[in-house]
């Protein structure tokens, strides 16, 4: 929390500091470009007010002489002088229509033609009876290039000749305190901004600002520098100059031998800029306030949610210990160990509880039951409901033994009172601890998988629907039958619904893997490895879904004729093995349950003498062991198992190839022929390594009495 | 097992009943002298099985009436001993009759 409002506070400065600056450098950007128009603005007007006051007294003047003269006509030449002497000219030309000069005080010009020099000659404009006057600016004339001498010229009434008066700079410069002085007494540029005006040479102030009256009389007490670097004085650079004080912008020209300088102080634009910057800065400052504060008390308001999905986890913690109390006390103890039989299961919550159990229970002294159950809900309704349902199944397959007359009547009172709609599946064996036979009905569960040895079978016949769901359906119950040393391996979806990383399903073919993989086929084992496989896929990933297993196996394998017997590991011990499965048989035979299958006797024979054989001949053990026994197959058919192990050298034959039997007799390597036909001759075989052990299990059916051929 | 046997003009006959297994074979191997003789017939009617003891004498016996010019019969060899013959590619090899 804390850490988050350090980077809150450090975003919000960031974005505040931004955008001061941007608006900072516009307001500058913009004070400047209105300094610039006012100061562009302030010179065009000053050089128009400059030459047009000049203008303005020379008309005059022109005029006063039009007005003595009448006509455009020659005079003599001291009058012509006189007229010029007593107005201050420098120059008074009187020129005829055609451009002759008819009177000059410079007496050379008279009788030139002013339309012989490209200047004059536009003066004669004025002869059209239209224009009135001309001016030009001050220029070096053709007569003296040292003078800058500025001309008008004045038409005579329609346009009846001109007379054109000119002026020199120096001139001009004597009288620029009492023509223009005034001027720019009380010329403001702008609001704050002034002109100054001295004299080029001695920098004596003509004017000073209202403002500044009495504080300078010389430029250089304003502050304004001359040999300042940056000062460009041309009236188009604007240039910075402390003048009273104030930094301003300035710009400069020469004008008839005086400087003048218009002055923006910064408080023109620039103080603007700063109340602007300063105003952005409040306002920014208030909106950045209250979005603080609104995101202060959005987080208030998610500290509360927070506070809320806390509690409604505590809640859910609770609900769950309480469902998995329900679940867990609902679930069976372990059961005293049988002979008959044996069985382990486990159930391992997923972080919701689901309502998966397992249950089972003698019926009587012959008669088993085990099932699996998955019911729909979660939580505690559904740890409720699983409750009900279970306490219902146990109840009614304690007076109906068989599984599918149990389903149908749990079934009926189960629909008759589903106020939450749920539904369960299950699979109900019950199993016949004298015949190994299992009768079993299946709501809607997973498959079962019969597991013997490293063969698995799925258990699939047709499934009735859920519990719960259609009532008055009638389930119909099928068997199996466990041989001894089967098992049968229950399951929920949980299991083959398990999800790794990447989303994949467990699915059926790792669980008959896993099945397949497990060292030995008893039930705690076949738990422990699926529970390991399963966990192993999953890598961590939280299952969504309850995972339940329980295997039972039907043990035994006696049933009067198993018996084993231990040999010495040599060629007499081979005889007496041979001997002992003679008395096996002759034991079991007839035997009401798993009669010796006696038509399998030659081949066990041939089986026991050629693995004998192997073991005396290879094993470099001291003795062997010989175990033999009668089983029964799931279709009935009766089977015999020989099992030999030894403890010699390990030695898998199994792994070894069998003899080319291909080759001409000549040719053929004698040996190796015992193994290929154990193999070939029996039903089944399997060999593992036991500890210090060789194991060497080999089953032959009854009904064989003569082997495969190839 | 027994092992009747009988010799005459270079044509020995066996009759073997019982089981001819690792414990058995060495007996008849002791009972199968070969000098002399061109032509075996063995009688397995009462044979019960055989085992791959038995099939090896049975294959060194068929490889010396090979290397001689000789020949090996098997007659009446019961279902159990023909499927091992059949299984092991021998009933190929050997001359069997029914």
């Amino acid at each position: 929390m804390n850490k988050r409002w350090k980077t809150f506070a450090r975003v919000a400065a960031a974005v505040y500091a931004a955008l001061l600056v941007f608006s900072w450098n516009a307001l500058t950007d913009r004070a400047r470009r209105q300094t610039e128009s006012m100061l562009d603005y302030a010179m065009l007007d000053l050089d128009a007010t400059l030459n047009g006051s000049i203008d303005t007294m020379l008309m005059h003047t022109a005029m006063s002489i039009i007005e003595q003269l009448g006509t455009p006509r020659s005079l003599p030449q001291d009058e012509i002088s006189l007229i010029a002497r007593q107005r201050d000219l420098d120059e008074v030309n009187i020129i005829a229509r055609d451009g002759t000069i008819l009177a000059s005080n410079d007496a050379a010009l008279v009788g030139d033609n002013m339309g012989n020099k490209p200047k004059s000659a536009e003066f004669l404009v004025l002869t059209n009876g239209v224009r009135q006057a001309l001016s030009h600016h001050f220029r070096r004339g053709a007569h003296n290039p040292e003078v800058r001498r500025k001309y008008v010229g004045v038409a005579f009434p329609g346009g009846d000749g001109l007379v054109q008066v000119g002026i020199d700079e120096s001139r001009v410069i004597g009288m620029f305190p009492s023509i223009m002085g005034f001027i720019f007494d009380e010329w403001l540029l702008g609001e704050k901004g002034f002109f100054l005006c001295a004299n080029m040479f001695d920098g004596h102030l003509i004017s000073n600002p209202a403002r500044h009256r009495d504080e300078a009389r010389f430029l250089a007490e304003t502050g304004y520098d001359v040999e300042n670097p940056n000062i460009v004085e041309d009236g188009e650079t604007t240039f910075r100059m402390r003048l009273f004080g104030d930094l301003c912008d300035c710009r400069a020209r020469l004008f008839c031998g005086h400087r003048i300088v218009a002055a923006l102080p910064p408080a023109e634009y620039y103080s603007t800029r700063t109340f602007y910057v300063l105003l952005v800065a409040g306002v920014l400052g208030l909106v950045m306030l209250a979005f603080v504060i609104l995101v202060r008390r959005i987080d208030i308001s998610s500290g509360r949610l927070q506070a809320f999905y806390a509690a409604e986890d505590d809640r859910r913690a609770k609900e769950f210990a309480i469902a998995s109390t329900i679940q867990n006390a609902a679930l069976p103890g372990p059961l005293p160990p049988s002979e008959e039989f044996s069985l382990a299961a486990e159930m391992n919550p997923a972080k919701e509880v689901g309502g998966d159990f397992y249950d089972y229970f003698r019926l009587d002294d012959t008669h088993f039951a085990f099932l699996v159950a998955d019911v729909s809900g979660k939580g505690v309704t559904g740890a409720l409901y699983m409750m009900t349902s279970k306490t219902l199944i146990k109840d009614t397959l304690t007076t109906i033994h068989d599984p599918a007359e149990a389903l149908t009547k749990v079934n009926g009172e189960l629909c008759a009172n589903n106020p939450a709609n749920m539904f369960l599946t299950a699979w109900v064996g019950v199993l016949d601890l004298e015949t190994g036979v299992v009768t079993y009905a299946n709501a809607g569960h997973n498959p079962p998988v019969k597991v013997e040895g490293r063969n698995t079978e799925f258990v699939t016949p047709k499934s009735g629907p859920v519990l719960a769901f259609m009532d008055g359906f009638r389930y119909k119950s099928f068997s199996l039958r466990l041989a001894p040393g089967e098992s049968l391996f229950l399951y929920t979806d949980g299991v083959t619904e398990a999800l790794d990383a990447s989303g994949a399903l467990f699915g059926e073919d790792r669980l008959r893997d896993a099945l397949a993989a497990s060292p030995n086929g008893d039930p705690t084992s076949l738990c422990r490895v699926v529970r390991a496989v399963v966990s192993a896929f999953a890598q961590g990933v939280a299952q969504a879904d309850d995972i339940t297993v329980l295997a039972v196996r039907r043990n035994g394998g006696d049933h009067g004729a198993g018996m084993s017997r231990s040999f010495p590991a040599t060629q007499a011990g081979i005889a007496a093995a041979s001997a002992f499965l003679d008395e096996v048989a002759e034991a079991a035979y007839g035997k009401a349950a798993d009669g010796f299958p006696v038509s399998a006797l030659p081949t066990l024979h041939v089986v026991l003498d050629e693995v004998a054989a192997n073991v005396v001949m290879y094993s470099g053990a001291k003795d062997f062991e010989v175990r033999v026994r009668a089983i029964i197959g799931e279709d009935g058919t009766r089977e015999a198992e020989i099992a030999v192990s030894d403890n010699g050298v390990p030695f898998d034959p199994l792994a070894h190839s069998d003899p080319d039997t291909t080759l001409p007799a000549a040719d053929r390597p004698i040996g190796g022929l015992g193994i290929m036909m154990v193999r070939k001759m029996s039903d089944s075989i399997s060999y593992k390594r036991d500890g210090d052990r060789n194991v060497l299990v080999v089953r032959c059916r009854e009904k064989k009495s003569r082997p495969r051929a190839t | 097992m027994q092992i009747t046997k009988n010799t005459a003009n270079g044509r020995l006959s066996m009759a073997l009943s019982g089981r001819l297994d690792t414990n058995t074979a060495p007996e008849l191997e002791e009972e199968l002298k070969l000098d002399g003789v061109n032509e075996i017939v063995f009688d397995f009617a009462e044979l019960e099985y055989i085992s791959s003891a038995g099939l090896r004498i049975l294959m060194t016996a068929q490889k010396a009436m090979m290397a001689c010019g000789g020949k090996m019969t098997i007659e009446h060899p019961n279902d159990m001993v023909k499927g091992v013959f059949d299984m092991t590619g021998l009933s190929t090899v050997f001359t069997i009759a029914p």
